[in-house]
Protein backbone atom coordinates (compact mmCIF):
# COMPACT_ATOMS: atom_id res chain seq x y z
CA UNK A 1 0.00 0.00 0.00
CA UNK A 2 1.62 3.03 -1.21
CA UNK A 3 -0.09 5.96 1.05
CA UNK A 4 1.81 8.35 -0.80
CA UNK A 5 0.10 7.76 -4.29
CA UNK A 6 -3.18 7.47 -2.59
CA UNK A 7 -2.29 11.52 -1.45
CA UNK A 8 -1.30 12.72 -4.59
CA UNK A 9 -4.96 11.20 -6.42
CA UNK A 10 -6.98 12.51 -3.03
CA UNK A 11 -7.56 15.73 -5.28
CA UNK A 12 -8.75 13.52 -8.47
CA UNK A 13 -11.04 11.39 -6.00
CA UNK A 14 -12.44 14.32 -4.26
CA UNK A 15 -13.67 15.94 -7.53
CA UNK A 16 -15.33 12.39 -7.94
CA UNK A 17 -16.82 12.38 -4.71
CA UNK A 18 -18.45 16.13 -5.25
CA UNK A 19 -20.23 14.61 -8.61
CA UNK A 20 -21.58 11.01 -6.68
CA UNK A 21 -22.68 13.82 -3.89
CA UNK A 22 -24.31 16.37 -6.28
CA UNK A 23 -25.93 13.50 -8.09
CA UNK A 24 -26.60 11.91 -5.08
CA UNK A 25 -28.58 14.23 -3.79
CA UNK A 26 -30.46 15.51 -6.57
CA UNK A 27 -31.66 11.85 -6.85
CA UNK A 28 -32.90 11.60 -3.38
CA UNK A 29 -34.72 14.82 -3.34
CA UNK A 30 -36.36 14.35 -6.10
CA UNK A 31 -37.24 10.59 -5.71
CA UNK A 32 -38.52 11.38 -2.32
CA UNK A 33 -41.13 14.40 -3.52
CA UNK A 34 -42.19 11.44 -6.37
CA UNK A 35 -42.53 8.79 -3.64
CA UNK A 36 -44.97 10.68 -1.95
CA UNK A 37 -46.65 11.77 -4.54
CA UNK A 38 -46.85 8.43 -6.06
CA UNK A 39 -47.77 6.96 -2.63
CA UNK A 40 -50.58 9.48 -2.59
CA UNK A 41 -52.04 8.73 -5.94
CA UNK A 42 -51.55 4.87 -5.08
CA UNK A 43 -53.50 5.35 -2.16
CA UNK A 44 -55.97 7.59 -3.87
CA UNK A 45 -58.89 5.81 -4.72
CA UNK A 46 -58.44 6.18 -8.51
CA UNK A 47 -58.13 2.98 -10.16
CA UNK A 48 -56.33 4.60 -13.63
CA UNK A 49 -53.92 5.88 -11.38
CA UNK A 50 -53.34 3.26 -8.95
CA UNK A 51 -52.77 0.96 -11.43
CA UNK A 52 -50.38 3.37 -13.58
CA UNK A 53 -48.40 3.70 -10.28
CA UNK A 54 -48.28 -0.03 -9.30
CA UNK A 55 -47.17 -0.43 -12.82
CA UNK A 56 -44.24 1.81 -12.71
CA UNK A 57 -42.74 0.39 -9.02
CA UNK A 58 -43.17 -3.07 -10.10
CA UNK A 59 -41.17 -2.57 -13.65
CA UNK A 60 -38.65 -1.02 -12.13
CA UNK A 61 -38.26 -3.52 -9.14
CA UNK A 62 -38.38 -6.09 -11.42
CA UNK A 63 -36.00 -5.01 -14.32
CA UNK A 64 -31.56 -4.89 -13.30
CA UNK A 65 -30.88 -0.88 -12.86
CA UNK A 66 -27.71 -1.17 -15.37
CA UNK A 67 -30.56 -2.13 -18.03
CA UNK A 68 -32.64 0.58 -16.75
CA UNK A 69 -29.02 3.30 -16.82
CA UNK A 70 -28.53 2.21 -20.36
CA UNK A 71 -31.98 2.81 -21.87
CA UNK A 72 -32.52 5.86 -20.55
CA UNK A 73 -28.93 7.35 -21.82
CA UNK A 74 -28.49 4.90 -25.53
CA UNK A 75 -32.15 4.31 -25.77
CA UNK A 76 -34.49 7.46 -25.37
CA UNK A 77 -32.02 9.97 -27.62
CA UNK A 78 -33.44 7.89 -30.94
CA UNK A 79 -36.47 8.72 -29.12
CA UNK A 80 -36.23 12.17 -29.57
CA UNK A 81 -35.40 12.47 -25.76
CA UNK A 82 -31.67 13.77 -25.92
CA UNK A 83 -30.14 14.62 -22.23
CA UNK A 84 -26.44 14.80 -21.05
CA UNK A 85 -24.53 12.08 -19.13
CA UNK A 86 -25.25 13.84 -16.29
CA UNK A 87 -29.19 14.01 -16.35
CA UNK A 88 -29.21 11.37 -17.59
CA UNK A 89 -27.51 9.68 -14.73
CA UNK A 90 -30.21 12.02 -12.76
CA UNK A 91 -33.06 10.88 -14.40
CA UNK A 92 -31.62 7.19 -14.08
CA UNK A 93 -30.93 7.22 -10.42
CA UNK A 94 -34.37 9.30 -9.41
CA UNK A 95 -36.11 7.05 -11.85
CA UNK A 96 -34.90 3.91 -9.89
CA UNK A 97 -35.09 5.52 -6.13
CA UNK A 98 -38.49 6.61 -6.60
CA UNK A 99 -40.43 3.27 -7.12
CA UNK A 100 -38.35 1.96 -3.88
CA UNK A 101 -39.93 5.35 -2.64
CA UNK A 102 -43.28 4.87 -3.56
CA UNK A 103 -43.33 1.73 -1.49
CA UNK A 104 -42.08 2.90 1.61
CA UNK A 105 -43.99 6.32 1.54
CA UNK A 106 -47.16 3.63 0.78
CA UNK A 107 -46.71 1.48 3.91
CA UNK A 108 -46.09 5.05 5.93
CA UNK A 109 -49.62 6.24 4.85
CA UNK A 110 -50.74 2.73 5.41
CA UNK A 111 -49.48 2.65 8.81
CA UNK A 112 -52.14 5.80 10.00
CA UNK A 113 -54.94 3.80 11.43
CA UNK A 114 -58.57 4.71 9.87
CA UNK A 115 -59.07 5.69 13.60
CA UNK A 116 -56.73 9.08 12.94
CA UNK A 117 -59.46 10.32 10.27
CA UNK A 118 -62.28 9.56 12.56
CA UNK A 119 -60.30 11.41 15.45
CA UNK A 120 -59.92 14.45 13.10
CA UNK A 121 -63.50 14.58 11.84
CA UNK A 122 -64.26 14.35 15.39
CA UNK A 123 -62.10 17.52 16.26
CA UNK A 124 -63.66 19.93 13.19
CA UNK A 125 -60.43 19.69 11.12
CA UNK A 126 -60.90 20.11 7.21
CA UNK A 127 -59.38 17.63 4.97
CA UNK A 128 -56.41 19.11 4.01
CA UNK A 129 -55.50 19.82 7.99
CA UNK A 130 -56.15 16.74 8.28
CA UNK A 131 -53.58 15.33 5.83
CA UNK A 132 -51.14 18.17 6.56
CA UNK A 133 -51.02 17.88 10.37
CA UNK A 134 -52.27 14.98 11.44
CA UNK A 135 -51.57 12.27 8.79
CA UNK A 136 -47.95 13.35 6.79
CA UNK A 137 -46.04 13.81 10.27
CA UNK A 138 -47.17 10.32 11.40
CA UNK A 139 -46.53 8.92 8.12
CA UNK A 140 -42.74 10.29 7.62
CA UNK A 141 -42.54 8.72 11.14
CA UNK A 142 -43.65 5.61 10.07
CA UNK A 143 -41.77 5.68 6.39
CA UNK A 144 -38.52 6.69 7.74
CA UNK A 145 -36.42 3.79 8.47
CA UNK A 146 -37.13 2.39 5.28
CA UNK A 147 -37.00 5.40 3.11
CA UNK A 148 -33.41 5.75 5.05
CA UNK A 149 -32.34 2.54 3.55
CA UNK A 150 -33.52 3.15 0.18
CA UNK A 151 -31.54 7.03 0.59
CA UNK A 152 -28.23 4.76 1.61
CA UNK A 153 -28.68 2.96 -1.27
CA UNK A 154 -28.96 5.55 -3.85
CA UNK A 155 -25.83 6.98 -2.67
CA UNK A 156 -24.17 3.50 -3.58
CA UNK A 157 -25.97 2.97 -6.94
CA UNK A 158 -24.58 6.20 -8.26
CA UNK A 159 -21.94 4.33 -8.73
CA UNK A 160 -23.42 2.58 -11.10
CA UNK A 161 -23.19 5.93 -13.76
CA UNK A 162 -19.63 4.76 -13.95
CA UNK A 163 -20.97 2.81 -16.86
CA UNK A 164 -22.64 5.47 -19.41
CA UNK A 165 -19.27 7.40 -18.36
CA UNK A 166 -20.46 9.93 -15.48
CA UNK A 167 -16.99 10.73 -13.75
CA UNK A 168 -18.11 10.46 -10.19
CA UNK A 169 -15.70 8.39 -7.86
CA UNK A 170 -15.70 5.10 -8.75
CA UNK A 171 -15.03 6.41 -12.62
CA UNK A 172 -12.06 8.28 -11.41
CA UNK A 173 -10.65 5.40 -9.28
CA UNK A 174 -11.02 2.84 -12.68
CA UNK A 175 -9.75 5.90 -14.72
CA UNK A 176 -6.48 6.13 -12.48
CA UNK A 177 -6.29 2.37 -12.42
CA UNK A 178 -6.17 2.14 -16.37
CA UNK A 179 -3.00 4.51 -16.50
CA UNK A 180 -1.35 3.49 -13.05
CA UNK A 181 -2.21 0.12 -12.21
CA UNK A 182 -2.21 0.77 -8.63
CA UNK A 183 -5.85 -0.88 -8.38
CA UNK A 184 -5.27 -1.89 -4.34
CA UNK A 185 -4.71 1.72 -3.37
CA UNK A 186 -7.43 3.17 -5.93
CA UNK A 187 -9.84 0.77 -4.33
CA UNK A 188 -9.23 1.07 -0.92
CA UNK A 189 -9.42 4.44 -0.81
CA UNK A 190 -12.82 4.65 -2.47
CA UNK A 191 -14.12 1.78 -0.16
CA UNK A 192 -13.12 4.04 2.83
CA UNK A 193 -14.73 7.24 1.21
CA UNK A 194 -18.26 4.91 0.65
CA UNK A 195 -18.27 3.83 4.18
CA UNK A 196 -17.59 6.73 5.09
CA UNK A 197 -20.45 8.71 3.31
CA UNK A 198 -22.84 5.24 4.15
CA UNK A 199 -21.64 5.44 7.80
CA UNK A 200 -22.20 9.46 7.68
CA UNK A 201 -25.92 9.59 5.78
CA UNK A 202 -27.23 6.20 7.55
CA UNK A 203 -26.16 8.23 11.32
CA UNK A 204 -27.93 11.25 10.41
CA UNK A 205 -30.92 9.49 9.77
CA UNK A 206 -30.32 7.42 13.25
CA UNK A 207 -30.49 10.79 14.61
CA UNK A 208 -33.59 12.47 13.19
CA UNK A 209 -34.98 8.88 13.62
CA UNK A 210 -34.84 9.35 17.53
CA UNK A 211 -35.93 12.86 17.16
CA UNK A 212 -38.88 12.20 15.53
CA UNK A 213 -40.06 9.33 17.69
CA UNK A 214 -40.01 11.57 20.63
CA UNK A 215 -43.90 11.82 21.37
CA UNK A 216 -45.63 14.84 20.02
CA UNK A 217 -46.08 17.36 23.39
CA UNK A 218 -46.98 20.47 23.97
CA UNK A 219 -44.90 23.09 23.88
CA UNK B 1 -37.60 -7.03 -37.85
CA UNK B 2 -34.25 -6.65 -35.65
CA UNK B 3 -35.31 -9.01 -32.76
CA UNK B 4 -35.92 -11.90 -34.77
CA UNK B 5 -33.36 -12.28 -37.14
CA UNK B 6 -30.46 -11.88 -34.57
CA UNK B 7 -33.10 -13.76 -32.14
CA UNK B 8 -30.24 -16.59 -31.85
CA UNK B 9 -27.85 -14.00 -31.07
CA UNK B 10 -29.49 -12.81 -28.14
CA UNK B 11 -31.02 -16.27 -27.12
CA UNK B 12 -27.47 -17.34 -26.64
CA UNK B 13 -27.24 -13.99 -23.97
CA UNK B 14 -29.99 -15.36 -22.79
CA UNK B 15 -29.37 -18.65 -21.76
CA UNK B 16 -25.49 -17.40 -20.50
CA UNK B 17 -27.37 -14.80 -18.48
CA UNK B 18 -29.41 -17.52 -16.85
CA UNK B 19 -26.47 -19.80 -16.49
CA UNK B 20 -24.60 -16.97 -14.98
CA UNK B 21 -27.49 -16.07 -12.26
CA UNK B 22 -27.74 -19.72 -11.33
CA UNK B 23 -24.29 -19.76 -10.63
CA UNK B 24 -24.77 -16.55 -8.68
CA UNK B 25 -27.58 -18.05 -6.69
CA UNK B 26 -25.97 -21.09 -6.12
CA UNK B 27 -22.30 -19.57 -4.67
CA UNK B 28 -25.06 -16.17 -3.03
CA UNK B 29 -26.64 -19.26 -1.18
CA UNK B 30 -23.39 -21.52 -0.07
CA UNK B 31 -21.88 -17.71 0.87
CA UNK B 32 -24.91 -16.86 2.70
CA UNK B 33 -25.17 -20.15 4.98
CA UNK B 34 -21.06 -19.84 5.55
CA UNK B 35 -21.77 -16.31 6.64
CA UNK B 36 -24.63 -16.79 8.72
CA UNK B 37 -23.11 -19.38 10.64
CA UNK B 38 -19.92 -17.69 11.44
CA UNK B 39 -22.30 -14.17 12.43
CA UNK B 40 -23.82 -16.68 15.19
CA UNK B 41 -20.37 -18.80 15.64
CA UNK B 42 -19.19 -18.45 19.83
CA UNK B 43 -16.03 -17.65 19.42
CA UNK B 44 -15.24 -14.01 19.10
CA UNK B 45 -12.28 -14.08 17.05
CA UNK B 46 -14.98 -15.84 14.11
CA UNK B 47 -17.72 -13.65 15.08
CA UNK B 48 -16.32 -10.44 14.41
CA UNK B 49 -14.34 -10.57 11.57
CA UNK B 50 -16.91 -12.44 9.64
CA UNK B 51 -19.73 -9.54 10.75
CA UNK B 52 -17.42 -6.93 9.61
CA UNK B 53 -16.42 -8.57 6.28
CA UNK B 54 -20.51 -8.89 6.26
CA UNK B 55 -21.03 -5.45 6.92
CA UNK B 56 -18.53 -3.82 4.69
CA UNK B 57 -20.36 -5.93 1.90
CA UNK B 58 -23.37 -4.82 2.44
CA UNK B 59 -22.39 -0.62 2.73
CA UNK B 60 -20.11 -0.95 -0.59
CA UNK B 61 -21.62 -0.86 -4.22
CA UNK B 62 -22.23 -3.94 -6.11
CA UNK B 63 -20.19 -2.18 -8.58
CA UNK B 64 -17.23 -1.16 -6.65
CA UNK B 65 -17.63 -4.75 -5.27
CA UNK B 66 -17.30 -6.33 -8.50
CA UNK B 67 -14.65 -4.09 -10.23
CA UNK B 68 -12.46 -4.65 -7.01
CA UNK B 69 -12.82 -8.68 -7.57
CA UNK B 70 -11.99 -7.59 -11.02
CA UNK B 71 -9.17 -5.36 -10.67
CA UNK B 72 -7.61 -6.65 -7.42
CA UNK B 73 -7.67 -9.89 -7.49
CA UNK B 74 -4.69 -10.50 -9.89
CA UNK B 75 -2.50 -8.68 -7.37
CA UNK B 76 -3.30 -11.37 -4.98
CA UNK B 77 -2.15 -14.33 -7.53
CA UNK B 78 -6.12 -15.06 -8.01
CA UNK B 79 -6.90 -14.51 -12.15
CA UNK B 80 -10.06 -15.21 -12.65
CA UNK B 81 -12.03 -14.66 -16.36
CA UNK B 82 -14.73 -12.30 -16.06
CA UNK B 83 -17.64 -14.33 -15.89
CA UNK B 84 -15.84 -16.06 -12.57
CA UNK B 85 -14.98 -13.04 -11.31
CA UNK B 86 -17.93 -12.00 -11.83
CA UNK B 87 -20.01 -14.99 -10.39
CA UNK B 88 -17.77 -14.46 -7.50
CA UNK B 89 -18.23 -10.59 -6.39
CA UNK B 90 -22.08 -11.10 -6.77
CA UNK B 91 -22.27 -14.26 -4.73
CA UNK B 92 -20.58 -12.80 -1.74
CA UNK B 93 -22.72 -9.63 -1.69
CA UNK B 94 -25.48 -11.55 -2.11
CA UNK B 95 -24.20 -13.74 0.69
CA UNK B 96 -23.41 -10.76 2.59
CA UNK B 97 -27.69 -9.83 2.56
CA UNK B 98 -28.38 -13.85 2.63
CA UNK B 99 -26.44 -14.19 5.90
CA UNK B 100 -28.72 -11.47 7.95
CA UNK B 101 -32.08 -13.31 6.10
CA UNK B 102 -31.14 -16.60 7.18
CA UNK B 103 -29.88 -15.72 10.94
CA UNK B 104 -33.00 -13.42 11.75
CA UNK B 105 -35.10 -16.59 10.20
CA UNK B 106 -33.17 -18.56 12.68
CA UNK B 107 -33.37 -16.26 15.34
CA UNK B 108 -37.22 -16.04 14.93
CA UNK B 109 -37.67 -19.63 16.07
CA UNK B 110 -38.26 -19.10 20.01
CA UNK B 111 -35.60 -20.84 21.78
CA UNK B 112 -38.25 -23.43 23.47
CA UNK B 113 -38.64 -25.16 20.32
CA UNK B 114 -34.65 -25.93 20.50
CA UNK B 115 -34.86 -27.09 23.88
CA UNK B 116 -37.83 -29.26 22.80
CA UNK B 117 -35.68 -30.49 20.36
CA UNK B 118 -32.92 -31.21 22.45
CA UNK B 119 -35.26 -33.06 25.09
CA UNK B 120 -36.75 -35.39 21.90
CA UNK B 121 -32.88 -36.28 21.82
CA UNK B 122 -32.90 -34.49 17.98
CA UNK B 123 -29.04 -32.68 18.68
CA UNK B 124 -26.88 -30.88 16.49
CA UNK B 125 -27.76 -31.01 12.41
CA UNK B 126 -30.73 -33.37 13.41
CA UNK B 127 -32.33 -30.84 15.70
CA UNK B 128 -31.53 -28.08 12.92
CA UNK B 129 -33.06 -29.18 9.96
CA UNK B 130 -35.52 -31.28 11.20
CA UNK B 131 -37.12 -29.19 13.88
CA UNK B 132 -35.73 -24.64 13.40
CA UNK B 133 -34.88 -24.29 9.89
CA UNK B 134 -38.63 -25.93 8.73
CA UNK B 135 -40.31 -23.36 11.30
CA UNK B 136 -37.53 -20.83 10.22
CA UNK B 137 -38.69 -21.12 6.33
CA UNK B 138 -41.94 -19.06 6.44
CA UNK B 139 -39.60 -16.09 8.05
CA UNK B 140 -36.36 -16.95 5.35
CA UNK B 141 -38.46 -17.41 2.26
CA UNK B 142 -40.23 -14.28 1.53
CA UNK B 143 -36.79 -11.65 1.57
CA UNK B 144 -34.95 -14.65 0.26
CA UNK B 145 -37.11 -14.50 -3.20
CA UNK B 146 -36.55 -10.88 -3.63
CA UNK B 147 -32.47 -11.58 -2.95
CA UNK B 148 -32.87 -14.56 -5.87
CA UNK B 149 -34.52 -11.73 -7.92
CA UNK B 150 -31.61 -9.10 -7.54
CA UNK B 151 -29.11 -11.61 -7.93
CA UNK B 152 -30.41 -12.43 -11.36
CA UNK B 153 -30.61 -8.79 -11.81
CA UNK B 154 -27.24 -8.61 -10.67
CA UNK B 155 -25.85 -10.89 -13.13
CA UNK B 156 -25.85 -7.69 -15.86
CA UNK B 157 -23.13 -6.46 -14.28
CA UNK B 158 -21.52 -9.20 -15.81
CA UNK B 159 -21.45 -7.02 -19.03
CA UNK B 160 -19.61 -4.25 -17.40
CA UNK B 161 -16.41 -6.82 -17.35
CA UNK B 162 -17.20 -8.02 -20.80
CA UNK B 163 -19.00 -11.34 -19.93
CA UNK B 164 -21.23 -12.80 -23.05
CA UNK B 165 -25.07 -12.56 -20.85
CA UNK B 166 -27.76 -10.64 -22.78
CA UNK B 167 -27.25 -7.15 -21.65
CA UNK B 168 -23.66 -7.28 -23.48
CA UNK B 169 -24.95 -9.10 -26.44
CA UNK B 170 -27.56 -6.31 -26.78
CA UNK B 171 -24.82 -4.01 -26.57
CA UNK B 172 -23.00 -5.62 -29.47
CA UNK B 173 -25.97 -5.75 -31.21
CA UNK B 174 -26.45 -2.44 -30.96
CA UNK B 175 -22.99 -1.27 -31.91
CA UNK B 176 -23.26 -3.79 -34.85
CA UNK B 177 -26.32 -2.46 -36.61
CA UNK B 178 -25.63 0.86 -35.73
CA UNK B 179 -22.31 0.56 -37.51
CA UNK B 180 -23.68 -1.57 -40.44
CA UNK B 181 -27.06 0.22 -41.17
CA UNK B 182 -26.79 3.64 -39.48
CA UNK B 183 -29.93 4.89 -36.94
CA UNK B 184 -29.15 3.27 -33.45
CA UNK B 185 -31.86 0.77 -32.49
CA UNK B 186 -31.04 1.27 -28.84
CA UNK B 187 -34.09 2.09 -27.82
CA UNK B 188 -35.86 -1.11 -28.83
CA UNK B 189 -33.17 -4.01 -28.06
CA UNK B 190 -32.93 -2.10 -24.47
CA UNK B 191 -36.56 -2.06 -24.24
CA UNK B 192 -36.79 -5.57 -25.29
CA UNK B 193 -34.57 -6.64 -22.90
CA UNK B 194 -35.81 -4.79 -19.93
CA UNK B 195 -38.81 -6.82 -20.66
CA UNK B 196 -37.38 -10.04 -20.94
CA UNK B 197 -35.26 -9.57 -17.11
CA UNK B 198 -39.31 -8.58 -16.19
CA UNK B 199 -40.51 -11.66 -17.13
CA UNK B 200 -37.84 -13.53 -15.77
CA UNK B 201 -37.88 -12.06 -12.63
CA UNK B 202 -41.36 -12.47 -12.09
CA UNK B 203 -41.33 -15.83 -13.33
CA UNK B 204 -38.77 -16.16 -10.31
CA UNK B 205 -41.13 -14.33 -7.72
CA UNK B 206 -44.40 -16.84 -8.52
CA UNK B 207 -42.14 -19.62 -8.33
CA UNK B 208 -41.27 -18.59 -4.30
CA UNK B 209 -44.63 -17.55 -3.80
CA UNK B 210 -45.59 -21.26 -4.87
CA UNK B 211 -42.51 -22.27 -2.33
CA UNK B 212 -43.77 -19.96 0.88
CA UNK B 213 -47.43 -21.88 0.13
CA UNK B 214 -45.56 -25.43 0.63
CA UNK B 215 -43.87 -24.07 3.65
CA UNK B 216 -47.23 -22.66 5.17
CA UNK B 217 -49.12 -25.40 5.17
CA UNK B 218 -49.30 -26.67 8.63
CA UNK B 219 -47.53 -30.19 9.23
CA UNK B 220 -48.84 -33.79 8.64
CA UNK B 221 -46.98 -36.58 10.62
CA UNK B 222 -45.29 -38.79 8.18
CA UNK B 223 -45.55 -42.28 8.49
CA UNK B 224 -42.61 -44.19 9.60
CA UNK B 225 -39.74 -45.28 7.11
CA UNK B 226 -41.51 -44.86 3.70
CA UNK B 227 -41.37 -41.01 4.15
CA UNK B 228 -44.90 -40.57 2.33
CA UNK B 229 -46.56 -38.04 3.79
CA UNK B 230 -49.80 -39.41 5.05
CA UNK B 231 -52.29 -37.44 7.11
CA UNK B 232 -52.94 -38.66 10.47
CA UNK B 233 -56.23 -40.39 11.25
CA UNK B 234 -57.63 -37.95 13.64
CA UNK B 235 -57.09 -35.24 10.53
CA UNK B 236 -59.02 -37.09 7.63
CA UNK B 237 -61.84 -37.62 10.10
CA UNK B 238 -62.01 -33.89 10.91
CA UNK B 239 -61.80 -33.20 7.55
CA UNK B 240 -64.59 -34.98 6.02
Amino acid sequence: MDFAYILEALPDLMTGLKMTLIVSFLAIFLSCLIGLLGAVLRTSGIKPLQYAVTAYVEFIRGTPYLVQIFFIFYGLPSLGLRFSIFWSGVIALTAWASAFQIENFRAGLAAVGRGMHDASASLGLKRWQHSVFIVLPLATRAALPSAMNTIVATVKNSAYLQAIGLVELTFVAVDRIAYDFRAIEMFASICVIYLICVFTISGLGYMVERRLSRPFGGR
Amino acid sequence: MLLLEFQSFLLEGLLNTLFLSSVMIAGGTFFAVAFAAGLSAQTWWLRRPVYALVECLRDIPLMVTVLMVYFVLPHAGLSFNPFWSSALSVSVWGGANGAHIIRAGLMSVPSGQREAALSSGLRGWKGLFLVIVPQAMPVILPPYVSLVTSLTQASSLGAVLGVNELLRSAQILIEQTTIARGGSPAYLVYGAILVVYFALCWSISALGAKLERHFAKPYQRTNGKTGLAKPVVALQISTT
